[in-house]
């Protein structure tokens, strides 16, 4: 075991912050603040840090990757968390769509969809959730029929992050086949979102614009090759890609940026010798901790070949939870400023916590929530009967 | 970074797993505590001949350091093993070792490593809250008179280390004629004696002013080791007989109240157990540990009392019997987490370190 990092990993992490100290605009508050500078800026972001190779630098050389460490990937995620993530959307074609391609896609479709991905010029939108299938995520109904040169695809998706970006293409899953058993029915197909017959609807979301949509698919063509894996393969690759997705999000990392912050805050209004606020702090601390480490042990696992499933579950429920108790707690300390939005001048920290407090409101619901992340873990890892 | 366990670290702890369950099952356990006795001095000698006990100490072939004494403490906490681990090896084998003089370590290590010198460390005085009180006993021409609570295993020690005013540490044998000790009537299962010293002649071993703090935050990540087998044992026993239990017809573990409060359980033994690896890691190296440490113990001692309250829950009214084992590690961990808290001090620890003044 061996609780630091190595030299050459530091000094990743000091360039790393330097680049994002030089990058960043003093506006930049992460994405849905309803500005109309955020995505733009995430865009030309992401391509500079593709020029750098930190794009996609857990990718394999053959694909406009670095082969670098998982550790390496960690401190990358760490520090974009850390600084409102401004790689916006794209942190999903790097954590999971792009992987999913990787591991289930023809020699084709990586040459098609992964270069773009690499060079940080594409969006892309997640369609899985539906009307009638959250939590259930095997209830899709979305149907994709079989044509003679591919797929017709009907039914509506919703919640779909990104969708009016707009996102270029859709990672959806959708039914093919109704003879078959529930999971055996579903298929991932690999969707150009400017195909006739998609229309995106925002929904206005707590977050503000932009951040959630319905797709709705009226006889949308879709061709052969642009099926992923084999048709019945979908529960498969998107459980693979879930996986993938909960490593991949450094939530702990923004929540200790945000206690460094009321940290700061705290000595410069003079509530540090406050005994309560000092406890509350102190024990988000130890639980950020707690968080970060779980992480570790996930990450480790990586590095040492294998999959952390049940721990990666466990480090989300850490993460998930500490976010929400950061951003109560700050907001608590802040006092009645606290409810004061970024766009009020007079907000403390401007706006920060009261931000952070709305985006976290829904991370114990996304990519599976808090209760669907525990009965995987008492399933898979406990051993206990299948929960109802 | 990297936090996995070596090959040999996977040994060490498979092998301690399988010994323990052999020659220490809970039956054991029961036994010495209504023999009224603290450990099994021939199981001690034995386990001290497969290298547990020096395991620290160069001078008698040990090349472990904290992190091991911590894997190792880990699963003689999940074994309930009843043994001086923590005081003998965690803090009395590195005070001796580190601050002892030539003729001391050689009079004392080799017959600690072999199991013969048992060392008990002792802490409280009267109206100590916690063990971090500062010690106020004083020494007068090399004699020491007072009264020190709360001692574990006194009664079957050979040496014990006495904390005194400075802070500094000495040392007075077991036998010496003016030490009286008087066994407390406490909840846990681990022996606990007042020791009321009259003019007891006594050997400084150690005053550096870090050597008792160290020395105390060594025993305080060893116990939570410890503290986390014992969560771990604790656990499997709570799913297991969510697994066996039918209610309404089907096994209760089917019940998400009650798989949840599992996976709750699963959650805090996990994250107590990396923060206890990595307080012990940071001691070991000699990195600032002092966040670490801090934060291991305000996280852990509250982890416990969570996960005492599921497992009860979960067990219903057959872990309130003393029939049930679950009861002799509800008992012993209460008993843990009251000799190492409370919490709140630590989190006071963690306040300070993360710069609130
Ligand atoms: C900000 C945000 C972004 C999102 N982005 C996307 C996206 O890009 N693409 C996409 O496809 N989807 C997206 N989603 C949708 C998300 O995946 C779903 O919200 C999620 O899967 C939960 O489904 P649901 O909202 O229908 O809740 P439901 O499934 O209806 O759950 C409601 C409550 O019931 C509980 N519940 C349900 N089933 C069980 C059970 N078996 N045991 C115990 N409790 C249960 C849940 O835990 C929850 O507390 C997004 C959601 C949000 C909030």
């Amino acid at each position: 075991m061996n609780f630091a990092f190595s030299e050459d990993e530091q000094k990743f992490r000091t360039e790393l912050r330097a680049f994002l100290a030089s990058e960043l605009p003093s506006w930049w508050r992460g994405m849905f603040v309803d500005d109309p500078r955020a995505m733009p800026f995430t865009r030309a972001f992401s391509r500079k840090l593709a020029e750098r190779g930190w794009l996609t630098m857990a990718w394999p050389k053959e694909w406009g990757g670095a082969e670098a460490s998982p550790w390496k990937q960690a401190i990358l995620r760490e520090e974009m968390w850390a600084h409102d993530e401004p790689r916006g959307p794209q942190y999903m074609n790097l954590n999971y769509i792009g992987p999913c391609i990787l591991r289930f896609g023809s020699e084709a479709q990586k040459r098609r969809f992964l270069p773009p991905m690499a060079a940080g010029d594409v969006l892309w939108t997640q369609g899985f959730s539906e009307p009638g299938a959250g939590s259930d995520l095997a209830a899709v109904a979305t149907r994709a029929e079989p044509s003679t040169d591919g797929f017709v695809v009907n039914g509506q998706k919703i919640w779909n992050s990104y969708a009016d970006a707009p996102a270029e293409w859709c990672f959806l899953l959708a039914r093919t086949s109704v003879a078959a058993k529930r999971h055996h029915g579903l298929s991932v197909l690999l969707v150009d979102m400017r195909t006739a017959g998609v229309d995106v609807r925002p929904i206005d979301s707590m977050a503000g614009p932009h951040e959630l949509n319905e797709i709705f698919f009226e006889d949308v063509a879709v061709p052969r090759d642009c099926l992923l894996g084999e048709a019945g393969q979908g529960w498969e690759i998107v459980t693979a890609g879930l996986t993938f997705e909960r490593v991949g999000i450094a939530r702990y990392a923004r929540a200790g940026r945000v206690i460094e912050l009321l940290v700061e805050h705290a000595g410069a209004t003079g509530l540090a010798g406050d005994s309560e606020v000092r406890s509350k702090l102190a024990r988000l601390r130890v639980q950020y901790e707690a968080a970060r480490l779980l992480n570790y042990r996930a990450i480790s696992l990586q590095a040492a070949g294998r999959v952390p499933a049940v721990e990666a579950s466990i480090a989300r429920l850490h993460n998930t939870q500490l976010e929400q108790q950061v951003s109560d707690v700050g907001l608590e300390i802040l006092g009645l400023a606290g409810q004061l939005t970024a766009d009020d001048p007079a907000a403390p920290l401007t706006g920060l916590l009261h931000r952070q407090w709305v985006r976290t409101i829904p991370t114990t619901i996304t990519a599976g929530t808090l209760e669907v992340q525990k009965n995987i873990i008492a399933e898979r890892g406990l051993g206990l009967p299948r929960a109802r | 970074m990297d936090l996995n366990l070596s090959a040999e670290q996977t040994i060490l702890v498979e092998s301690a797993r399988e010994l323990l369950g052999r020659r220490s099952p809970l039956a054991a356990v029961r036994a010495l505590e209504a023999a009224g006795r603290g450990f099994d001095r021939e199981l001690w000698r034995e386990v001290a001949r497969l290298g547990w006990v020096g395991l620290t100490l160069p001078s008698e072939g040990g090349h472990f350091d904290l992190l091991d004494v911590a894997l190792l403490a880990d699963e003689m906490g999940r074994a309930l093993f009843p043994s001086p681990f923590v005081p003998t090896v965690a803090m009395g084998a590195w005070l001796i070792d580190a601050f002892g003089d030539e003729e001391q370590r050689r009079r004392w290590l080799p017959r600690l490593a072999t199991g013969e010198l048992a060392v008990t460390v002792a802490l409280a005085e009267p109206g100590a809250r916690s063990l971090w009180d500062p010690p106020g006993l004083a020494i007068a021409g090399g004699r020491l008179s007072g009264r020190k609570l709360f001692v574990p295993f006194a009664a079957e020690a050979d040496l014990v280390l006495v904390a005194v005013a400075g802070p500094a540490v000495v040392a007075v044998e077991r036998e010496a004629s003016g030490l009286v000790c008087t066994r407390h009537d406490a909840l846990g299962g681990e022996p606990l004696y007042a020791l009321a010293f009259e003019s007891v002649s006594c050997e400084p071993v150690a005053a550096h002013p870090t050597a008792l703090p160290r020395a105390l935050d060594r025993g305080a990540v060893a116990t939570l080791a410890y503290l986390a087998g014992a969560c771990e044992r604790v656990l499997e026993m709570s799913v297991a007989h969510a697994r066996m239990r039918e209610q309404f017809g089907r096994p209760i573990g089917s019940f998400q109240a009650i798989a949840h409060r599992c996976v709750d359980m699963r959650s805090d033994v996990d994250a107590l157990r990396v923060l206890v690896h990595q307080a012990a890691w940071c001691l070991a190296a000699g990195e600032a540990a002092d966040v670490a440490v801090a934060s291991a113990l305000a996280y852990g001692l509250e982890a416990v009392r969570r996960i005492l309250r599921h497992a009860h829950q979960v067990h219903g009214a057959i872990g309130f019997s003393m029939e049930y084992d679950l009861q002799l590690f509800t008992r012993r961990m209460k008993a843990a987490e009251l000799g190492w808290g409370p919490a709140a001090l630590y989190h006071e620890c963690v306040a300070r370190a993360m710069g609130l003044g």
